[in-house]
């Protein structure tokens, strides 16, 4: 759309033109980063994050100082790695090495790769991964440790990945593979992140305890993408759709796409985005955790996104004919409501549910399940954020005023009582104004005798006219 | 679905060889009470105390005795008692009035004779014998029946009200009597399920049915996102069960109360939704009908139903019983009663259509719900 396109969209869209003004115009990053303190490979190695990534480059420079360049430098190195894990050119015996060894590379001073194909987007990341490692080692020990052992795991998960689809088929069959899979992709990065959040003492330690959570964080986002890209992983050849739960709709996989198994897709998506569904609960947990403004809006953000993007595909045929996309309104309005605090994101997340749980239908095989899940959902949220407390019912029991209660009527009382005083002092000042009135009218030789008696004589007016025999 | 944690069969012996009774034990609670403790326990002596013998369809098993007796005479029970010498007493005897009734006050004397005379006797006479646990069947509405305010993830302590609808009321000055009396002697507690449904439920499934052939599907009253719980008869029993384990072993639960749900809430709307769909029905449209309009209605019918002495289902109560949310948290039941729900929600929700189904003489049509829908090739 260009900006003619844009122009006509928003002239019919105030709403969202509104949420896109409020973004522009309000946000203030909690953190901005200080270019003129930065050397070259810093430089360098934003410019190579501004390359590589559409949605994370703005979260990621927003954090802050303290995490800045380690969480940077972790998905300039995540990066890499999948960069090599895409490219089909490079043969098994090279890859599986490479991706397996990749940690080792980070603390070779110097070391680049040049091996991947022209046509690969980010090529020259590798070509130039020199400066990440120089940034690598400029971070604090623990960061170091930390990424180096994400990027260990995250490299032999995705060589073994390799070598399955090389030998056998490696295309997802059961829910627990499909969890796998994602988690290898996207979990292993929220396990880096929490650790990386902990150890600055930006999020509560018990994360760590609970790692289902972070778990959750990373899957959620996941789904929903594999789920919205549905389409176009199906064109370039890729399936990422668990067979567990696409057979029990259709036949094949294909099937999905065609005109006449509308309802069957439709339902299958629903089944889909249950399974995504599931997670949010825990999302919302783990983001209760953290204590850093900066950190929970780069946590947020991505959260909000997804399940936004979940109701968009709910129950939505578009899904399967083309990529769909939610409005850049609407994104700003997310990322709005995800900046601030948890309080605010919980009730995003509600609303978003609720127009879930407003297309559901009985027609479909998962409507309890749905429904359920979407109650839980706001059951859980009512957990973290009463809106009525027990202490409050006990004292409408007895018929006490609740704390807020006695609040506001001491406050009314008080805006009384100014208001008397205000009216008290207008009489005064009437009063005095009148008193000067009169005494300026008896110096200048008002008769207040005379109009006394007239007015005792009843004639509360002047007589009407002047008459002739007066003259 | 059953979970594997509870199927296997914990504490074996706890209650064996103990006499067990009880209250209405042929009603939809007890009977359900009755099928699990046999299942739980096969050594425990189980006796059911109720009104009336139970009908021909019912047949208790043989090992189970039956006493009849009325629970608002109290010499009977004090005579029944003596016979039996339960060591656990499980009181499910209770009124619920009809749905016309709920929000009147007409069958206030008769309600409040059963729920709490009644239960004041059983009481009594258990602690004359002896009994060394009694579990007492409350209800959500003890709290909930103040139709003035809404209930989102309550727990145990929100307070009993005193002034709501007259089976809220007599529910909670009978839980109240129950709780007070705990002792070291005989250890009370009290459970509170909130709305029932499963297989042999005569109230609600029926009245959600029957909205089918009265064409009343397609409206919804208020936005419809208000959640309730729903708890299946299963679980409830289960509740029971696990409390009398526990006052007879560590006693935590003496002198508590427990709200009993099935730990999914759901908007009413499709729960009904969900039931219609498996007779085969989906409405063809929704109507929403806001609050204020139903509630003006619901004024009308009660006046029309004022003049003229008929009964009514669609009443002011019934409005905000439709746009109510009630739904309690669960926390306190399963970190003390380690109670969790064995019979979950989609389950359930599809015995107890099928069993009516059975009841009725209707065969359920092929809906999307049966496990395996059909993925059509063209």
């Amino acid at each position: 759309m260009g900006f003619i396109g844009n122009a006509i969209y928003f002239a019919f869209h105030p709403t969202q033109l509104r949420s896109v003004i409020q973004w522009k115009v309000w946000h203030n990053p909690p953190h901005e980063r200080n270019e003129k303190n930065e050397t070259e490979t810093q430089k360098i190695c934003f410019k190579f994050l501004d390359l590589t990534s559409r949605s994370f480059s703005a979260v990621i420079k927003e954090l802050h100082p303290e995490l800045l360049f380690p969480v940077t430098v972790f998905y300039l190195v995540l990066r890499g790695l999948d960069t090599i894990e895409d490219d089909t050119s490079i043969p098994l015996e090279t890859k599986e090495p490479l991706l397996r060894n990749f940690k080792d590379v980070l603390s070779q001073d110097g070391w680049n790769f040049t091996g991947n194909r022209p046509e690969e987007k980010d090529r020259e990341l590798l070509v130039q991964f020199q400066h990440i490692i120089a940034e690598f080692k400029n971070l604090k020990p623990a960061y170091q440790t930390i990424i180096a052992d994400i990027t260990d795991k995250m490299g032999n998960g995705m060589a073994d990945y390799c070598v399955k689809a090389e030998k056998e088929d490696a295309s997802v069959k059961t829910v627990e593979e499909f969890d796998l899979y994602c988690w290898y992709v996207a979990g292993v990065v929220g396990e880096g992140l929490t650790r990386l959040f902990v150890e600055a003492k930006f999020g509560n330690p018990a994360l760590l305890d609970r790692p289902e959570l972070q778990k959750s964080m990373g899957l959620f986002l996941q789904k929903t993408n594999i789920i919205r890209d549905v389409r176009e992983d199906f064109d370039d050849e890729r399936r990422f759709w668990p067979k567990e739960i696409w057979s029990k709709h259709v036949d094949d996989f294909e099937d999905l796409f065609k005109p006449e198994c509308k309802e069957a897709a439709l339902n299958c998506n629903s089944e889909m985005i249950l399974n995504a569904l599931e997670h949010v609960e825990e999302c919302l947990f783990y983001l209760a955790g953290l204590r850093e403004q900066s950190v929970f809006n780069f946590c947020a953000i991505p959260q909000s996104m997804a399940i936004a993007t979940l109701d968009l595909c709910f129950r939505n045929y578009d899904m399967f004919q083309r990529n769909i996309k939610i409005t850049k309104g609407d994104a700003c309005q997310l990322m709005v409501e995800s900046t601030q605090n948890l309080n605010v994101l919980c009730e995003t997340f509600r609303r978003v549910t609720r127009s879930i749980h407003k297309k559901n239908t009985p027609k479909d095989p998962n409507f309890l399940k749905i429904s359920v899940v979407c109650g839980k959902i706001e059951k859980f949220i009512e957990t973290i954020f009463p809106t009525q407390r027990a202490e409050d019912a006990q004292r409408r029991m007895k018929g006490e005023l609740s704390h807020e209660q006695v609040e506001k009527q001491k406050a009314e009382a008080e805006s009384k009582s100014d208001l008397f005083f205000l009216m008290a002092i207008m009489a005064v000042i009437v009063l005095i104004i009148a008193g000067v009135m009169f005494v300026t009218a008896w110096f200048l030789g008002a008769r207040f005798d005379l109009a006394w008696k007239e007015i005792r004589s009843g004639n509360f007016r002047p007589s009407a006219a002047i008459t002739h025999q007066d003259l | 679905m059953l979970h594997p944690s509870t199927a296997v069969m914990p504490n074996c012996g706890i209650m064996d060889s103990k006499k067990v009774l009880v209250t209405r034990g042929t009603g939809f609670v007890g009977s359900a009470i009755v099928r699990r403790l046999a299942e739980k326990y096969p050594n425990c002596l189980i006796t059911v105390v109720d009104l009336n013998p139970p009908r021909p369809q019912q047949d208790l098993q043989e090992r189970v005795q039956f006493v009849q007796v009325d629970v608002t005479d109290a010499d009977k029970v004090d005579e029944a008692m003596d016979l039996i010498k339960p060591d656990i007493v499980l009181h499910t005897a209770g009124i619920i009035p009809p749905l016309a009734d709920r929000f009147r006050r007409r069958l206030e004397e008769v309600v409040w004779a059963v729920n709490v005379k009644g239960t004041e006797n059983v009481l009594t006479a258990a602690q004359k014998v002896g009994a060394r646990a009694f579990v007492y069947t409350s209800s959500c509405c003890v709290t909930t029946d103040d139709m003035r305010f809404q209930y989102a993830n309550i727990s145990e302590e929100w307070p009993r009200t005193s002034t709501s609808l007259i089976y809220g009321e007599s529910k909670a000055a009978a839980e109240t009597l129950v709780l007070r009396a705990s002792n070291d002697h005989t250890a009370t507690c009290s459970l509170r399920p909130s709305v029932l449904f499963g297989p042999g439920d005569c109230q609600l499934l029926p009245s959600i049915h029957a909205c089918i052939a009265k064409k009343e599907t397609p409206f919804v009253i208020g936005d419809g996102f208000n959640l309730w719980d729903v708890t299946h008869v299963d679980n409830v029993a289960d509740a029971h069960v696990l409390a009398a384990e526990n006052l007879t072993t560590s006693q935590t639960a003496a002198g508590e109360a427990f709200f009993v749900q099935n730990e999914e809430p759901i908007t009413f709307r499709d729960f009904c939704l969900a039931i219609w769909a498996h007779f085969g029905h989906v409405p063809p449209w929704e109507i929403h009908v806001p609050k204020r309009l139903a509630y003006f209605a619901g004024l009308i019918c009660e006046l029309a139903t004022w003049a003229t002495g008929s009964s009514t289902t669609l009443s002011r109560g019934s409005v905000q019983d439709a746009c109510a949310v009630r739904y309690a948290s669960g926390e306190k039941a399963k970190s003390i009663l380690k109670y969790q729900p064995r019979v979950d929600l989609k389950t359930g929700i599809r015995l107890s259509c099928e069993e009516y189904a059975d009841r009725i003489g209707v065969k359920l049509p092929r809906t999307p719900f049966t496990p395996k829908p059909q993925a059509r090739r063209l």
